[in-house]
């Protein structure tokens, strides 16, 4: 059942005409794109493998640059940012696919990592590490490292890393890709929990249609394009 | 957790390429130590004889390499007759192989004057006159031929008896044998050549008149210069040559250490090229990517300049002692040394650590993910 993301009218993402090429111009992964994401929203966007959902959202993170088009984050131009890392830092949090934790530092050294670009002391992040991982019920893993947790545990602690500085924005790249039905149940209802929880915008790239089924509105992708996009809640 | 744990975790992940870098910063720190140390301990040592001696100023001929050219002893009557010379005296020292030494210092001083009031008799005595056929020896030479009071030194064909063991209070005259300067001569066929005129100053001579007698010594012994005792060793030829020598070879293996770091850690960001697309992606500035790239290869200067001065000590200190350079060597293993080494072995650090972090924080973060 679609969840009942409330957006607040404020327009978080924009994007117009959104292209990007690879290889000189010989691979077109997005061929003009147009949506709009409000605050508080939950999209998903589904399709099949290749029509350019990761793309999408490495350009919604700010991972690379568009090759034409605009792409906006609260009115300002995505292309246009002299610092796309401080964005990262500040208002955006990733989930991967293939959860991307360091294997050499341990699970709360993974989660305090963001923190480096915030204003917390070195206490501080032990703290906040310890509080993000006790929300995602790991806190009794806190000294492990990621090679003696399962698949769903990394991905819970990828979650709790992804909110260490607080974001407004989550970005889930397939975050069940690589799960069990048990576990990708298990983080979604964690996804949705924080999306409520904290009025996080949560944009999810997935190619399973009952977890786009949770989601306020879906975006339906294909060969680059945007081929099905539900009214926009704030403009309807 | 702090930012330092992250840079020693990156050093530490590859344990072995890590330890052999370091090898490799340490051998050439061992060698700045090393080398460096020699030839500042040497000319220490050569500036505190000549102290201790209470020379006030050299004429020699210092071209000729290490030691002067030989030249016509008679030039003592003519600088002695020279306003403020208090005291001259002749010498004539080589290097020599003696024995079993491949290389020692044998000073044949003129006899009676006051290079020879200045040792201090350990055991037996000083020769009775410069006639006796005889040698005193320093205590490190005594030590490094094995000799003592009434057994012979062969000084080229000749066999000279030991007289006496000395302490000349500087590692130059410890090393050495010592013996009357016509016996010297005469054992090496240098009959009426001396390669050093040494003078004693009256106490109120000015710096003007100083250099006046510079002007006179000047005039009647071209091809020689007369130096004040504390610019001997800053102007001889051949200390000139050894420190070069000395700082080329530990700027080449400062180079091939920078070569060695510079790879591991270009070797490190293309292996972390992954770990470094999920730092950027999770907010990571890119100054920071370079920082920490540069604090690693810093460390590893730091690590690899530390176990480099303490290799390059102890390598001195065995050198040392030694037959072959016992007496010869005074290490300076100052403070400012090894701090020093230290210092260029950090530099080295970040200075290979350059390139590399450059290249990383120029990772495309979503390329970098996929890799």
């Amino acid at each position: 059942m679609a969840q009942d993301s409330t957006p607040s009218g404020a327009l978080v993402y924009e994007a117009r005409g959104l292209k990007k090429i690879f290889d000189g111009g010989s691979v077109a992964a997005l061929r003009g794109v147009d949506f709009q994401v409000w605050e508080g929203e939950f999209v998903a966007i589904v399709g099949p493998s290749g029509c350019g959902k990761s793309t999408l959202l490495q350009l919604l993170g700010s991972l690379d640059r568009p090759s034409e088009g605009s792409l906006t984050y609260r009115g300002q131009s995505l292309a246009d940012l002299r610092d796309p890392s401080a964005y990262r830092a500040a208002e955006i949090g990733f989930v991967f696919q293939a959860f991307h934790l360091l294997p050499t530092f341990t699970v709360a050294e993974n989660v305090q990592i963001p923190m480096f670009e915030g204003p917390l002391s070195r206490g501080e992040r032990v703290a906040r590490a310890r509080e993000l991982l006790h929300e995602v019920g790991l806190e009794h893993r806190l000294d492990h490292f990621p090679s003696e947790l399962s698949g769903g545990e990394r991905q819970r602690v990828a979650i709790a890393r992804s909110l260490a500085n607080n974001p407004s924005v989550l970005l889930a790249d397939e975050p069940t890709g690589n799960l069990d039905s048990e576990n990708a149940a298990h983080i979604v209802e964690l996804l949705l929990q924080l999306h409520r929880d904290r009025h996080t915008t949560l944009i999810l790239v997935t190619h399973d249609l009952t977890i786009a089924a949770l989601a306020a509105r879906t975006l339906r992708m294909k060969d680059g394009r945007i081929v099905h996009s539900p009214p926009d809640p704030v403009a309807a | 957790m702090t930012f330092f744990t992250i840079v020693f975790r990156g050093l530490i992940r590859r344990p072995v390429r890590t330890g052999l870098t370091l090898l490799g910063i340490s051998i050439g720190i061992a060698a700045v130590v090393a080398l460096v140390g020699m030839a500042w301990g040497y000319e220490k040592s050569i500036g505190r004889q000549l102290d201790v001696i209470g020379i006030d100023m050299v004429v020699s001929n210092m071209s000729g390499g290490l030691l002067p050219k030989v030249f016509d002893e008679s030039l003592q009557g003519r600088v002695a007759a020279f306003p403020h010379v208090a005291e001259v005296t002749p010498t004539l020292m080589l290097m020599l192989s003696v024995e079993e030494a491949p290389l020692i210092m044998v000073s044949g001083r003129e006899w009676g004057s006051f290079t020879w009031k200045m040792l201090r008799v350990l055991d037996g005595r000083i020769p009775k006159d410069a006639t006796e056929r005889a040698v005193v020896l320093g205590r490190l030479a005594a030590e490094g031929l094995g000799k003592k009071v009434g057994d012979t030194v062969q000084i080229e064909a000749e066999e000279l008896q030991v007289v006496g063991i000395v302490d000349g209070q500087a590692v130059v005259e410890n090393g050495a044998i010592i013996l009357a300067l016509p016996l010297l001569q005469e054992v090496t066929g240098n009959e009426g050549k001396v390669n050093f005129l040494n003078i004693r100053l009256t106490k109120d001579t000015t710096k003007p008149e100083v250099a006046r007698l510079r002007d006179q010594i000047k005039e009647i012994f071209p091809e020689g210069r007369a130096l004040e005792a504390s610019e001997v060793v800053g102007t001889s030829q051949g200390f000139r040559i050894a420190r070069a020598m000395s700082w080329s070879t530990a700027l080449l293996a400062i180079i091939v250490g920078v070569l060695g770091v510079m790879n591991t850690m270009l070797m490190t960001v293309f292996e972390r090229t992954h770990e470094i697309g999920i730092l950027l992606a999770v907010g990571w500035k890119r100054q920071r990517i370079i920082w920490m790239v540069l604090c690693e290869s810093a460390l590893l200067g730091l690590l690899g300049g530390i176990t480099g001065v303490a290799l390059g000590a102890a390598g001195l200190k065995i050198l040392e002692s030694t037959t072959t350079m016992r007496g010869l060597l005074e290490p300076d293993l100052s403070p400012k040394l090894l701090l020093t080494s230290i210092a260029i072995a950090v530099v080295v650090g970040v200075i290979s650590g350059l390139y590399p972090g450059w290249r990383s924080s120029r990772l495309s973060p979503s390329r970098a993910l996929q890799a």
